[in-house]
Parts: C-alpha cells; sequence; structure tokens
C-alpha cells in the first residue's frame, strides 16, 4: 500500500483524517485532552466547504452533530470523559433513532472532572454503555499515532454501513506525543468511503425503520422529499411512537443484532510476538506501546512474551481472545484504569485466573512497570 | 546511534514545547525515528511541564523517557528541576537557568550541572523573551551532537514565522555559543 509520512500529533491527525473521510461538519466545545482535534478542524472544513462550530456547551454540541448527520452529511464531535457523559442522552438518542455520527474520545483521568491534562483509559466502560437501554456500541481504539488517523476513517465508514454512533478511544499520550506517522493516501481513503445508503423509490413507499432483523435502518436525508417522524420513543417503520408488543421488541432486539451478526466486518485487533509467546500481555491504546517496549525487555531476558491488542474493544475480537487465553497459560491484562476490560478478557477467555496491573494516578504505565510485573506474578 | 532521551523541563507558558517537535521532526527528515511528549498540570501558565525527547534509528515505541535513562535534562524554573531532575542519569548534563534554578551541592555531585541564563539571553541579547526555546535547542544538540546542526535549523525555521528567522539564527548562534563556552 502506498503510504506518506505525516509528523504530526494524535489529536491532529484524527481530525485530518475525519475531513479526508469526508466529514463536513463538526459540532463540539472544547475539552482537555481533545481540543485540538476541533482546533485543527476548525481550520480544516471551512477550506473544502464544511463546517465547525464551537456550541454552547457538550450537549448542544452532540445534538448539532445528530442535525447535521440527518441532513445526509458525515459529521464529527470529539470530547473527553467528562464530555461524553454529557452527551450520553443524545448518544442514546442516536442509538435509538439510528443516526450516523462518529465521537473521538481523547481520554483523561476520571470520574468527574479527574485529572484534566493526564493520561488514562478510564472511559472504556462507560464507550461500551454511555446512555441507559439496550443496543450495542461500537467503540475503536487507536493504539498507535497512524491509527488515530485510520481508525477515525474506518469509524466514519462503520457509523454509515451501521446507523448508529461510533467511538474512536484515544488518550492523552496519543493524543498529545508528536512523532511520525504512515498514513494511507488521501485517495485512498477517499476511494474507500462508502456513503450510507439511501431509499430512492416513491416517497409514500418509504419506511426508513422498515428493514431485516439484522440491518440497520435507512435515513434518507431531511429536506428531500422523503419524510419521516424522528423519536426517541420506541418506534414503527415510520418513525412514529409506538408501544404495540411485537414492534417494540423487534426494535430493540435488531438495535442489537444488527451489530452482532456482523462481527466479522468489525473484528480488529494486533498480534505482536505471538507466536511462541509463553506470556501474554493484553494491552491496548497508548498502554500497548509501553508492552512492546516491555516485551523487547523481556525477550532479551530469555522470557517469551507477546501481545494481543484489540483494536476494536467493543464489540470485543472474543473468539481471538478465547483462542489466545486457551494456549498461552499466563496471561497480563494492563490497563489504565482498574480493570475495566480484564471483565471483557474475562468473559471472553471463560478464566479467572489472568492477573492485571492498572493505574490510575493519571501517570503513564512504563515498559519497567510491565516487565517487572511479568517476572513477578509469572 | 543508541537511543538519545532529552528532558526540557520549565513551567506552563514558557514554550519549552516547541524545542522538542524540532528535535523529533529533524531527526524523522534525517531517517531516524523521533517522539515528543509533553506533560503539564492543568493550571494553564506556572505549572511544572516537562517534554521528553526520544530519538532513535530504530522503531520507538513508548514515548516517554524511562527515569534514569536520560542524558541531558535543560531546566529554567525551579519547580520543575526539583520536581523531574531525578529522571536524569548519574554523571548527567543538566542545564539549568541560574537565575530560576538553584541546584544544591548534592545535586552537583550527582550531575554535571551547567549554568547558562537562557532567559536573560533571549530577552537581553537576542532581544525576544520567546526564541528561549531555539537557544535551549542549540544548547542541547551542542552537548547532545543529536541532530546535524544544518537539519536540525532548517526544521526549526520551518516551525517558526519567516519574519523571525532572523532573530532565531540569532537565538541559536549564541544559545551555541554559550554551550562551547561551558564546554559543549
Amino acid at each position: 500500500m502506498e503510504t506518506r509520512e505525516v509528523i504530526s500529533t494524535g489529536n491532529e491527525l484524527s481530525a485530518m483524517a475525519a475531513v479526508d473521510a469526508g466529514c463536513m461538519f463538526f459540532g463540539g466545545y472544547p475539552l482537555t485532552p481533545s481540543s485540538e482535534v476541533m482546533h485543527v478542524i476548525s481550520d480544516l472544513l471551512p477550506a473544502v466547504g464544511g463546517v465547525s462550530i464551537q456550541m454552547e456547551d457538550e450537549i448542544a454540541g452532540i445534538c448539532a452533530v445528530i442535525g447535521a448527520s440527518m441532513s445526509g452529511q458525515r459529521a464529527l464531535t470529539a470530547t473527553s470523559g467528562p464530555g461524553i457523559s454529557l452527551k450520553a442522552e443524545n448518544l442514546g438518542l442516536a442509538q435509538m433513532a439510528e443516526v450516523p455520527l462518529v465521537c473521538v474520545n481523547v481520554m483523561r483521568g476520571g470520574p468527574s472532572t479527574g485529572l484534566p491534562t493526564r493520561v488514562s483509559q478510564g472511559d472504556v466502560a462507560q464507550a461500551k454503555n454511555p446512555s441507559h437501554g439496550d443496543y450495542r456500541s461500537i467503540t475503536l481504539c487507536a493504539g498507535s499515532l497512524a491509527e488515530c488517523y485510520t481508525e477515525t476513517v474506518r469509524a466514519f465508514n462503520l457509523a454509515d454501513r451501521f446507523m448508529q454512533p461510533v467511538f474512536v478511544l484515544l488518550d492523552e499520550t496519543l493524543g498529545h506525543m508528536h512523532g511520525k506517522a504512515d498514513l494511507p493516501t488521501q485517495e485512498a481513503v477517499k476511494a474507500g468511503i462508502v456513503p450510507r445508503k439511501t431509499f430512492d423509490g416513491p416517497a409514500e413507499e418509504y419506511f426508513p425503520y422498515e428493514c431485516g432483523p439484522t440491518e440497520p435502518a435507512t435515513l434518507n436525508p431531511m429536506f428531500e422529499g422523503y419524510r419521516y417522524h424522528f423519536t426517541g420513543l420506541h418506534h414503527d417503520r415510520k418513525g412514529f411512537p409506538t408501544e404495540e408488543i411485537e414492534t417494540c421488541r423487534k426494535l430493540i432486539q435488531r438495535l442489537d443484532d444488527k451489530v452482532t451478526a456482523h462481527v466479522d466486518e468489525l473484528e480488529s485487533f494486533e498480534e505482536f510476538m505471538c507466536d511462541d509467546a509463553e506470556v501474554l500481555i493484553v494491552a491496548y491504546g497508548s498502554v500497548s506501546l509501553a508492552a512492546k517496549e516491555a516485551i523487547r525487555h523481556l525477550r532479551a531476558d530469555g522470557i517469551k512474551a507477546g501481545l494481543f491488542r484489540p483494536i476494536t474493544l467493543w464489540p470485543s475480537p472474543e473468539a481471538k481472545i478465547k483462542e489466545y487465553t486457551d494456549k498461552i497459560k499466563d496471561v497480563l491484562v494492563v490497563e489504565l484504569n482498574i480493570g475495566q476490560y480484564m471483565d471483557e478478557v474475562q468473559r471472553a477467555s471463560g478464566r479467572l485466573d489472568l492477573k492485571g496491573l492498572y493505574k490510575v494516578n493519571g501517570r503513564p504505565i512504563s515498559p519497567y512497570e510491565i516487565a517487572n510485573e511479568v517476572k513477578a506474578v509469572f | 546511534m543508541a537511543r538519545t532521551l532529552m528532558r526540557f523541563t520549565g513551567v506552563g507558558g514558557q514554550g519549552v514545547l516547541l524545542a522538542g517537535e524540532i528535535f523529533a521532526a529533524a531527526k524523522i527528515k534525517s531517517g531516524g525515528h523521533g517522539l515528543k511528549t509533553a506533560t503539564y498540570t492543568s493550571q494553564v501558565r506556572g505549572g511544572p511541564t516537562v517534554v521528553d525527547i526520544t530519538l532513535d534509528d530504530n522503531e520507538i515505541y513508548y514515548p516517554y523517557a524511562n527515569d534514569g535513562e536520560i542524558s541531558f535534562m535543560l531546566s529554567v524554573a525551579d519547580v520543575s528541576f526539583q520536581s523531574f531532575k531525578n529522571g536524569v542519569q548519574e554523571g548527567g548534563i543538566i542545564v539549568i537557568e541560574p537565575n530560576l534554578v538553584n541546584a544544591s551541592e548534592e545535586d552537583r555531585k550527582k550531575w554535571k550541572i551547567i549554568e547558562i541564563p537562557i532567559i536573560t539571553i533571549a530577552k537581553e541579547e537576542v532581544g525576544n523573551v520567546i526564541t528561549q526555546s531555539v537557544v535551549a535547542l542549540a544548547i542541547a544538540n551542542k552537548f547532545m551532537n543529536a541532530i546535524d546542526k544544518k537539519v536540525l535549523i532548517d526544521t526549526m525555521l520551518s516551525k517558526v514565522p519567516a519574519k523571525v528567522h532572523d532573530i532565531n539564527l540569532k537565538a541559536y548562534d549564541l544559545g551555541e555559543k554559550y554551550a562551547i563556552e561551558q564546554g559543549a
């Protein structure tokens, strides 16, 4: 694949990716450590005829993005954990009404306002269920500068494919670190854009929520002759509120099934030196960078360690997690939270004897801490 | 080349970030790998700020300097010097702004403490305090020989507006001069 070299930060790369992927609208509110996403995209969007608006708060930011998306445009918001907490209600609305959008979350310490300038992975559980009710989150997690770009691009295509919000998780380290990224060309990104489906039959035959049991809604852009009702209530095929028993059941079941029936389209992970590994480290995001460095040190000391790194965190690569944890006895899950993804690794593996290394003081986990933990517990 | 780890420290608002970006970009332009990370507090100005610069011919994964592996640190604020000095390996070089940083006798035994009045140079000799990050860049490169001088200067000039190229070149020359006077 032809690539281009860009020297930048994760936040800037994420903003660039959005524009290259056809995003024409940004609505949000600047929140450390995500603010540069908004700064950069505010420069980029007007140049391509797009719009970037700093709204009065986080809630208005997500609402503006929902509106832009309903008009048929690809739309982005970016924030950090406290912003997701505020956006939660409307993220649920977008799940229920099946409005595609991308939400970049550059994670910082929490809960509440927490540690604004410091790194964390405390929003992993939040990304799975930011709002009440049943639906399936799609959450992608960048593990390098290049992935801040490529996962943002992928998020836009998945949002339009599955007609729902897609999270891209960065963290303070990735968002602010400055270095080299080998990126796909803009032409390749543009060629890979798959626009959302539209209905082009007679307007009176348009039923946006009438679809197969594992398929998403087909929302035509508003104001172009196709009408539907928009609501967060349980709704019928035209979008009007209903309490009809089977319609309600089928709707929520479909929100779940439209994702779970197509996990093959979502699964993404990296295996690093796993072929002969006798110790498996599970890590994601910026922690995986420390893990890779730790594996270099461990292998120099004769310990065969490898890394399994989920890239799509939700839905998790559960079959692959099971495969590796069946094969390798010594497993260490390393996270900048207190085991939020450990729960998922335990569930997928069916094992309760996995070890965890966690940190929640806003500081990164160093390669030496990981290497020393491996030596101490196995 | 083995890995080079440098740390620039100051307080928020002093502009210590730029030198790190220039180092990383210059190393990448030379065909190697460079990463810069900045750690700061939620105070907009006045909180201790630390910039770690990792340069290597091979791929770098972890972007922060590990404590005890840093061979060069530069500090223009006492709070930052005291907070971050222990990351520097014994015998490593620490350049301090003597008007703002107080190194103890113990510090001077443990590390090679070099006093260069970086801010005074920028303010009075160059004529613009903002150029302190370029003075610092020149000092660091003279002590570490990390990057080819021409590549570093070209990268620096690409990151500052054209109208301030001259004063930044002057800042670079002065930084280098003071470094040589201090044994670099």
